[in-house]
């Protein structure tokens, strides 16, 4: 079994520690996980592993022999296979080419690629992952959120004959946090096999559910520091909890402060448009309905119908007693605020400051001020958390679920009447999601509407007054969420619509 | 530390450029007289960069800003010569250029035409349409009225130093777009839908529109550079603006060097259109070949450009 030490990791960007002395040990055939705040560490650790960040100080060893990782290809040698966490793709190319991206294309006479070997390793790695419904001759581009992330999970699986053999490490960045827990079990059955192949996991997640479920041992950093390390069967939920946030944070939902109030924002009467049909509902201030299915049942054009990107075809539907709007600059104005569910290419600019980022939809009259804009930045990263070092900081130096809660306080600046959430929590981690609830909470407490999605059924069913279940794009069930569980949520899913 | 460095780089080969200067023309290169005309040399340019900054700041550009000087100076010189009143001429010359701009913008925003192939288009088209409405002649002499030609050579006097009127235009120019691009929430909207276009969409920010106008506004510039070209040198021929555009696009770039985050600012820009007309200057002055000086600038930018990136991918990885 190959034993892998990671020794006092240290990395800072400028005068802020990421990492501040890490040890970490894994061993083959067990999985690790590793947790931790946003913005503790983690990618910054995996990145460090994969020799795409230098660390400041590091000794690596792989069976007592030591090792440099000092670029992606030294990684790659020793045995490393990486699952960042954000989804990179090329969407132009075919996804056996994405799949192959960055490794030696098996080749003919030692020239021409011969793509049917391509094809056919990109196909092997999606059936080794039981996801062979993806084509891998469509563009990436074509495919859906859950699949893309699917196909990049299979990549790290591609067979290479130069370097397969020795893989001694998987690392996975959130992987779930954009699939559906059917996808999900799907992942975990293959890295319960790659385990068992010999190969150390490590595996990074803000479910802790699931880390128990499926990972050996644990380790959890914060602020850059390591906290525990230690096997999962010796520590529990709220221990892991006490060790990431280092203080007792509620894991469960807050209460509805009210019930909704009578006044109508989105009436919906037998409303078709684009691939959705048979959409019927009302939605009242202050409540709020969740959206659910098995992926891509057209959860994420319900919410886009409302920023006028999925004109309606027949039908009634009404905002707040007129049309809906017809574009998304006319949705802000009205009162609709969205956050989308891709972050980096739907939601952020990247290079901008926190500042402007937040503050893009709220620009009014012509004078740009930055006085305005720091207020609105200040007040809503100090509700949500946001660790930053600044407000002029670009996004791009946030931890995946800091640029989530910049895009948080974007959407609930203002108070809008109606706000769309798209996977809202994904990549945040519990204590976060605990500030973000309580935001959203108070938010319609206030007499905000909330349509939102979420592939974690706990999550939706914790925060949502009823869930509206879609099938194919058609509206299948509209569920009251008192005393429904998880699995009865899931039932309905598959449930054909009552007559 | 890097991106200071990065920063710093362009600002620091302007210096040693100016230190060469000062030492090879002494008495002649550091003067007032010499630095004046240097600024009227560059306030065409400086006018094409500055509003050539406003598309770049969303990633595109438009290559067509040097054809439409020329079109401008022709559009007012013809009809001078027609015996239309100079205010006419001017106002129609500076219509023609939003036209033009608003035109480019309608390609490049509402078809979706990429701003290379659409403005190339253009491009040809201004400077066809030039040549047909002059008849590919120069229009100078008589034509030319002296209100119009007066003002180029004319200036205040400041403290005894005569500050020409073209300068001062350029840097009126400048102001309004340096206010327009950092002092106004619609120059904040420009900078998103540079960062993120579709991001900026979904935001609730009006891309197609504000493209449009950004086009606009840069046509219109490169119409006022063409008419204080035609008013200098008190005639306007069909080709005259067309080497205004490559060195705006390679001043853009200078200053984006010089910038946080390889982004366009219009005071960074200045900076870049003064480097190119204090070289120009000084090599004029030193006798270089101008088929030299044109190896020298093109150096130049890539040099800068190259070190900037370079320090960048630095910083990235
Ligand atoms: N390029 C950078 N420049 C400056 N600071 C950075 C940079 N990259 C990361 N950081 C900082 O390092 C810290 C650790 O970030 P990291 O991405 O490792 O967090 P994380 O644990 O993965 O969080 P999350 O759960 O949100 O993904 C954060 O405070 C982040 O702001
Ligand atoms: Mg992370």
């Amino acid at each position: 079994m190959n034993h892998l030490e990671f020794r006092n990791i240290c990395k800072s960007y400028g005068s802020a520690k990421a990492l501040d002395g890490v040890d970490l040990s894994l061993r083959g055939g067990q999985v690790h996980a590793l947790m931790g705040e946003n913005g503790a560490g983690k990618s910054t650790l995996i990145k460090v592993l994969a020799g795409v960040v230098h660390a400041d100080a590091l000794t690596a060893k792989v069976d007592g022999i030591e090792i440099t990782l000092t670029s992606a290809q030294a990684a790659q040698r020793v045995g490393f296979r990486f699952i960042h966490q954000e989804l990179n793709i090329v969407p132009q190319v075919s996804v056996a080419e994405n799949m192959l991206l960055g490794r030696t294309f098996p080749r003919r006479f030692g020239l021409a690629v011969d793509w049917r070997k391509v094809n056919a390793r990109a196909q092997d790695a999606l059936a080794f992952l039981g996801a062979d419904h993806i084509n891998v001759g469509a563009p990436a581009g074509d495919l859906n959120t859950g699949d893309r992330m699917l196909m990049k999970i299979a990549a790290a699986f591609v067979f290479d004959p130069v370097t397969d053999e020795r893989a001694v490490l998987y690392v996975l960045d959130e992987p779930t946090a954009a699939l559906t827990s059917a996808e999900s079990e799907l992942l975990f059955d293959v890295i319960g096999r790659l385990a068992a192949t010999g190969a150390a996991v490590l595996y990074v997640s803000h479910r802790i559910d699931e880390v128990l479920r499926i990972c050996d041992s644990v380790t959890v950093l914060r602020d850059g520091q390591l906290v525990s390390s230690g096997p999962t069967s010796e520590t529990n939920k709220a221990q892991i909890i006490r060790d990431m946030t280092g203080r007792d944070v509620a894991d469960a939902y807050p209460t509805a402060a009210a019930a909704p109030r009578p006044n109508l924002i989105v009436g919906m009467a037998g409303v078709s448009a684009g691939p959705l049909s048979d959409i019927t509902f009302e939605l009242r201030a202050g409540e709020v309905i969740g959206i659910a299915g098995l992926a891509n049942a057209g959860q994420s054009i319900l919410l886009e119908t409302f920023m006028g990107l999925n004109p309606i075809t027949s039908g009634h539907a009404q905002l707040q007693g007129g049309a809906l709007p017809r574009s998304p600059e006319h949705a802000w104005k009205r009162g609709v605020a969205y956050l989308p569910k891709e972050r980096r290419s739907e939601g952020l600019m990247l290079n901008m400051s926190i500042r402007s980022n937040i503050a893009l939809p709220h620009l009014t009259g012509v004078q740009a001020s930055v006085r305005r804009e720091r207020q609105m930045a200040e007040t809503l990263g100090r509700q949500m958390r946001l660790k930053c070092e600044h407000l002029d900081q670009p996004v791009a130096q946030l931890s995946g679920g800091n640029q989530q809660k910049v895009l948080f306080a974007r959407a609930l600046h203002g108070l809008p009447d109606l706000v769309l959430l798209d996977e809202p929590t994904r990549g945040v981690d519990v204590g976060a999601k605990y500030d973000i609830y309580c935001t959203v909470r108070e938010a319609s407490s206030k007499g905000c509407a909330v349509l939102m999605t979420s592939s974690d059924l706990p999550e939706l069913l914790g925060m949502c007054d009823r869930i509206l279940v879609l099938q194919d794009g058609r509206q299948a069930h509209m569920l009251d969420c008192d005393g429904l569980s998880s699995s009865d949520l899931l039932s309905y899913f598959y449930a054909p619509k009552a007559a | 530390m890097t991106h200071t460095l990065r920063q710093s780089g362009t600002l620091l080969g302007f210096a040693a450029i100016l230190v060469f200067l000062t030492v090879q023309l002494p008495g002649t290169f550091l003067t007032t007289q010499n630095l004046i005309n240097i600024t009227q040399q560059l306030s065409m340019l400086a006018v094409v960069a500055a509003t050539m900054t406003i598309v770049m700041v969303m990633n595109d550009f438009d290559l067509s800003v040097g054809s439409m000087a020329s079109l401008s100076g022709i559009v007012a010189a013809v009809l001078f010569s027609m015996g239309f009143p100079v205010w006419f001429g001017l106002l129609a010359a500076l219509g023609v250029g939003l036209i033009g701009g608003l035109f480019n913008g309608f390609l490049v925003s509402v078809l979706g035409i990429l701003p290379f192939v659409a403005t190339l288009g253009t491009l040809t088209v201004f400077s066809g349409t030039a040549f047909l409405i002059s008849d590919g002649k120069t229009i100078f002499g008589r034509d030319i009225p002296a209100g119009f030609s007066g003002f180029a050579r004319a200036g205040i006097d400041i403290n005894n130093v005569k500050v020409p009127f073209l300068t001062l235009a350029a840097l009126a120019v400048i102001a309004v777009c340096w206010f327009v691009l950092e002092q106004t929430n619609f120059g904040r909207r420009l900078y998103a839908i540079g960062g993120n276009r579709e991001a900026a969409y979904l935001a609730g920010i009006r891309v197609k529109r504000l493209r449009l106008v950004a086009f606009a506004l840069t046509g219109l510039g490169a119409a006022g550079a063409g008419l204080m070209y035609a008013a200098r040198v008190a005639s306007a021929n069909p080709t005259q603006g067309s080497g205004l555009m490559l060195d705006a696009i390679a001043a853009v770039f200078l200053g984006m060097t010089m910038s946080r985050y390889g982004e366009p600012r219009v005071m960074y820009t200045l900076i870049g259109v003064l480097m190119l007309g204090v070289l120009d200057n000084g090599l004029t002055q030193l006798r270089v070949d101008s088929y030299i000086r044109e190896i020298l600038v093109g150096l130049i930018v890539i040099s800068a450009v190259a070190t900037a990136s370079f320090s960048k991918q630095t910083r990235r990885v």
